[in-house]
């Protein structure tokens, strides 16, 4: 077990053992040790005693938010002098009361896990040698500008991480601005960005629209694609709340999860049917009249196109495609209608939650669009207890999607468009000089097109960017020479066999995490990895966003641990070296937030550090219900000022698209931002088939003085506090879209994966064509479908599916080099049925192979009826192993997580959605074999 | 009087560790052994239930009966301690105990290492594994952090009510449904 030891203290030297903390405050010397520690704690600092326990003398105990999940929980860290030494329950968190599973019990011994990176390596000859900072940043900003001036910006990538603070997220896609190019991307990608092309292309605004603590008010919770008790434990406390209150709680999931068995009701379907469920019901709701034909006749657009799609989907065509029988189906649409009176009588209403069961497909976005629609129909938007939940993954994923650490689009989801890149210019200009012109000359051209205005590669096909196959041929002046890993998994993602190639090939791989992971250990080269010893967000000052679009400001609870520094500071100091350093450098975390209250304007993030600081100090007064202050400093306000808040008086917008609250008290409505360029004229959206789509009584979006037009999101000084006192939503009062007319699919159809069990199926519902630019990159979809359309009748039978466990979180780097999270979790395994397992003649925990046409992986067999006899399901987080050969000793000494095992994503399926480029996870065929 | 006693909704129990893991951060307790784990009852099939299992301060706890040497002791408040420098680590509690709370850690290192054998389980966070030189006051941690709050540890005249209340529910009885 790991001694929570203070990492040498840099001015004087001294060491102290948590043991030896233990040892000494029991004898009373507490105050004496006050003395010894020369290195202070952040002076930011909020020290606010836990509810429960008052600290010992000596003792601190500072508030933080959990690292691991998008539920955003709090609790005190008990700091001894300048060592994290235990936690203490935030028991009056508006979100968790206190709760936390087990990676958020874990934290202590996560910050203080001797197995974290310590100080920069580099692989030299074979062996890792440790460099200093001063070497490795030199040797890594010489080789950026070298790879720049020989092969261009865009020979660079640059992967960032969804668990930076929103300060740092913000800061990245601001460098990677700087390094001119758009070739940069995080975690979002490979988890929800289908949820936000989905819900953006549906309601306007790509986000969750409850937040955890509505769902107590539903009546109905209908989980589709969503596990919560692993992947959201905390969430279940609200869930299992609506349920003792006489809510219906329903999972829809290829396997019966945790979550499923304290459901009232679990609906096994095929993976990778979503949309036929959906549409099935959305049919046999419409087939009834039960829809709400008021909600659509005002607030939405384009159903007729939905309900003549819809209406493809009989029960009986559903129970073909879906294996729900037609019965339960007519059964789950009925009570999808009609939610259980629960708590809200006759308002009562459903919501939807999901999170990667349906978001990492191939048709993933037009999954979250048929759940949008399936809201719509029903009109359970805008209301407590209703709306589409989706489940955020990493803590602060919310926060880096809104700072679009994406290659698609600058901070706050403007695009890449000149007027985008105008907007943000302003904004940084504020800072340190810099024009658009300046930022241009930074992009390179390609095709006679500046590169500044396309999108770049994703994190879910980076490789190939850098293979540059005759197959799969980069569409940029040359291909990548240099990849940055910074906080990100690359276990997450798909295809792991030519990314471990394209690790091979590049010039430099550069790994920035608290941990050496598998940017260190994959790749078998002998140099050309410095890997770089970042701290966890426990080290530094900074604001996470939760998945309700709560912000929260977390407190350093302890200095960088051993020689780690913070992503900021390396950032700073990679800038100043290529020669923007002032546009990196920043007296205080705050004034980054400063800076980008002032950008964020389309989702209106303009929660200023001091209003988030003062919550967190009274977050007493905010009630469980429904998170608003009732009285105290911040009362009316809502925890965490979901965006969007308007200005510094707003009290933020628990529940996107209310429309029954004035705007100045959280209320909100469907943006006017779906019109067609050619047809439409400010006031007056119109669709391309020339509908307008302006709300019954609805408005256009609105600049300052009142006129239509988007002013809103440019007028950087105003607050349009006039405006919103007259109940005006600035972003306008338009409609919803059952019909998308710029996606591929204007209406959800269902189409087969790539790999299906159902060739049958496969001519009836084909994939898309294939794609000759996706982000840079060929992408196939029939091509693929049809060369592997007999698989199941070819040796590989049994669908594979992937998720997650409770005990590790995304590539597990962290919980996997946790004791007890690895005595919980200690291996790999694939869930098999015993009628699987009795064929193949293996028992429980006997080694298996797991195969695809893309590889195998060496794994226990874990036999449970979790999942059917047609169905394998594999767990995500695991790495270290390689198609059953373990690559323990290629980690720098004493870095290697504790428990290792083989990757899935070695073997998943090489599909991507046509919209986000998502990988599918979810469905592809496989084999299981004895070992 | 001040009673200490657990009470577990066991309906809630989400099987999400928290309550072992912040157990094992509070007292030190090593790798291999557990002052509360859950056991998963039909996994994987409908009526699957999880229950955390710890030790529950018995009114009449057997494991004091049992203990040969009187290394076990139920205090005024409820909460049963096993005074560690008397326990001979036989084994008798284990068998008493309904509940197979009662653990004998073997493998340690450092200064657990003293405590080879020698009988652990839950004290209500009083003492960690390695006992110090003074008591706690009653604080079960596990409770306290628990996801769902499904764990209810404390003082019995306060959990009680909180148990009722989580166990009552709407008439539109979910209890059918379970
Ligand atoms: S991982 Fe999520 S549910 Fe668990 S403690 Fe952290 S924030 Fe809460
Ligand atoms: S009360 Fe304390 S010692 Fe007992 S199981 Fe809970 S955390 Fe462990
Ligand atoms: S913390 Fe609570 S919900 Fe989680 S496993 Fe323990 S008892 Fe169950």
């Amino acid at each position: 077990m790991a001694t929570r030891t203070k990492s040498m203290d840099k001015s004087s030297g001294i060491r102290l053992s948590r043991r030896t903390f233990t040892k000494l405050t029991a004898l009373g010397t507490a105050a004496a040790l006050s003395g010894i520690s020369s290195v202070g704690t952040s002076a930011a600092e909020i020290l606010v005693p836990a509810a429960s326990a008052a600290p010992a003398p000596g003792v601190k105990l500072v508030k933080s938010i959990c690292s691991h999940c998008a539920v955003g929980c709090g609790f005190h860290g008990v700091i001894e002098d300048g060592v994290c030494t235990g936690l203490e329950p935030w028991t009056d968190h508006p979100v968790c009361q206190g709760g936390m599973c087990s990676k958020g019990t874990s934290i202590a011994e996560m910050i203080n896990s001797e197995t974290r990176l310590k100080s920069p390596m580099k692989k030299v000859g074979g062996k890792w040698v440790k460099i200093s900072w001063t070497e490795a940043l030199d040797e890594i900003a010489n080789k950026v500008k070298q790879v720049q001036s020989t092969y261009g910006p865009d020979s660079i990538f640059w992967m960032g991480s969804a668990k930076m603070t929103n300060e740092e997220c913000y800061l990245f896609r601001k460098f990677a601005a700087f390094n001119g190019t758009n070739n940069v991307d995080h975690q979002a990608r490979i988890c929800h960005s289908t949820t936000v092309f989905g819900m953006a292309n549906t309601w306007s605004f790509g986000a969750m629209t409850n937040s955890w603590n509505d769902m107590r008010h539903s009546g109905l919770i209908f989980f589709c694609g969503e596990n919560a008790a692993n992947s959201h434990p905390v969430s279940m406390q609200h869930i299992l709340e609506a349920k003792r209150r006489g809510a219906k709680f329903i999972v829809a999931d290829p396997r019966f999860t945790k979550s499923a068995a304290l459901a009232d009701q679990y609906i096994r379907f095929r993976s990778g049917t979503d949309i036929a469920l959906i549409m099935g019901m959305a049919n046999w709701i419409i087939q009834n009249d039960w829809h709400n034909k008021d909600f659509i006749a005002e607030r939405g657009y384009g159903f007729d196109a939905f309900k003549e799609e819809a209406a493809k989907y009989t029960p009986e065509v559903v129970e073909d495609i879906t294996w729900v029988p037609a019965e339960t189906l007519k059964e789950l649409a009925y009570d999808w209608a009609h939610p259980p009176a629960a708590e809200l009588g006759e308002d009562s209403v459903a919501c939807i939650c999901w999170a990667m069961g349906a978001t990492q497909h191939t048709v993933g976005t037009h999954n979250i669009r048929s759940f949008a629609c399936l809201s719509a129909l029903m009109g359970y938007v805008g209301k407590p207890g209703g709306g589409c939940n989706a489940f955020r993954g990493h803590d602060n994923v919310q926060g880096a999607t809104d700072m679009c650490i994406l290659s698609h689009s600058l901070p706050a989801y403007y695009g890449l468009s000149d007027g985008a890149w105008k907007h943000w210019v302003g904004v940084w200009n504020r800072h340190a000089p810099v024009t658009f012109d300046e930022m241009k000359a930074k992009f390179a051209e390609h095709n006679g097109k500046s590169l500044i205005n396309v999108k770049g590669l994703t994190d879910s096909r980076w490789y190939e960017g850098v293979l540059n196959t005759d197959e799969f041929p980069v569409n940029q002046p040359n291909p990548v020479k240099m990849a940055f890993v910074w906080g990100h998994s690359l276990n997450s993602i798909t295809e792991m066999k030519k990314m471990k190639q394209a690790m091979e090939k590049v010039e430099l791989l550069v790994g920035v995490d608290p941990h050496a992971t598998i940017a260190a250990s994959l790749a078998d080269r002998p140099d050309g990895i410095i890997v770089l010893p970042a701290s966890t967000v426990f080290e530094k000052d900074g604001s996470v966003s939760n998945s309700a679009r709560q912000v929260q400001w977390r407190n350093t609870l302890v200095e960088p641990m051993y020689d780690s520094r913070t992503d900021y500071w390396i950032m700073k100091e990679l800038a100043t070296r290529l020669g923007f350093g002032a546009h990196f450098t920043y007296n205080s975390p705050e004034d980054i937030t400063r800076e980008f209250n002032l950008g964020m304007r389309v989702i209106m993030m303009k929660q200023s550090p001091e209003r988030l600081k003062k919550q967190q100090q009274y977050c007493a007064d905010f009630g469980v219900e429904d998170c608003q202050a009732k009285s105290g400093p911040c009362a009316g306000e809502y925890y965490g000022l979901p965006w969007p808040c308007w200005n510094d008086e707003h009290p933020g917008t628990p529940l996107l698209y209310r429309n029954d609250v004035p705007i100045s008290e959280g209320g909100n409505d469907f943006r006017t931002k779906f019109k067609d360029a050619a047809q439409s004229t400010p006031g007056n959206p119109v669709s391309d088939d020339g509908v307008s789509m302006l709300a019954t009584g609805g408005y256009d979006e609105l600049n300052s003085d009142g006129t239509p037009g988007g002013g809103w999101k440019t007028e950087l000084d105003e607050d349009f506090k006039d405006i919103i006192a007259q109940n005006l939503c600035p972003s306008g009062s338009g409609r919803m879209r059952f019909r998308a007319w710029n996606l591929p699919d204007f209406v959800p159809t269902h189409r087969e994966p790539i790999e299906s069990p159902r060739p049958d199926l496969i001519d009836k519902y084909p994939t898309y064509d294939d794609v000759a630019d996706h982000y840079r990159i060929p992408c196939k979809y029939k091509t693929i479908q049809q060369e592997r359309k007999n698989l199941v009748n070819e040796g590989f039978p049994l669908i594979l599916t992937t998720g997650r466990q409770v005990e590790h979180m995304g590539g597990g780097a962290e919980t996997r080099s946790c004791h007890y999270l690895v005595e919980l979790q200690p291996e790999m395994y694939a869930e098999i049925n015993p009628k699987t397992a009795g064929s193949i003649g293996v028992k429980h925990w006997d080694y298996v192979w797991v195969e695809t046409l893309r590889g195998r992986c060496k794994v226990r067999a874990y036999v449970t009826e979790r999942v059917n006899d047609q169905t394998v399901f594999m767990p995500y987080h695991w790495a270290g192993w390689f198609e059953g050969e373990s690559y323990a000793d290629r980690w720098p000494e004493g870095t290697c997580e504790l428990a290792l095992g083989d990757s899935v994503n070695i073997i998943c399926v090489d599909g991507y959605d046509r919209t986000s480029n998502m990988q599918e996870t979810k469905a592809c065929q496989c084999k299981v074999y004895k070992f | 009087m001040t009673t200490y006693k657990f009470l577990n909704v066991i309906e809630k129990c989400i099987n999400c560790g928290g309550c072992f893991a912040i157990c094992k951060d509070t007292n030190k307790v090593p790798h291999g052994t557990a002052r509360v784990k859950i056991v998963t009852i039909n996994e994987g099939v409908p009526g699957e239930r999880n229950i955390p299992v710890s030790c529950m301060h018995c009114t009449n706890p057997p494991c004091e009966a049992a203990c040969p040497v009187k290394a076990i002791e139920q205090r005024a408040d409820g909460v049963v301690l096993v005074d560690k420098d008397k326990c001979i680590g036989c084994g008798y509690c284990g068998w008493a105990c309904p509940f197979g709370a009662p653990q004998y850690p073997h493998d340690l290192h450092g200064a657990a290492a003293e405590y080879e054998g020698i009988m652990d389980k839950c004290t209500l966070c009083v003492t960690p594994f390695v006992p110090g030189a003074t008591l706690k006051s009653p604080q079960p941690k596990c409770a306290q952090f628990c996801s769902t709050k499904c764990r209810l540890g404390g003082d019995i005249n306060e959990i009680l009510p909180q148990y009722r209340e989580a166990k009552a529910r709407n008439i539109i009885a979910w209890q059918e449904r379970v």
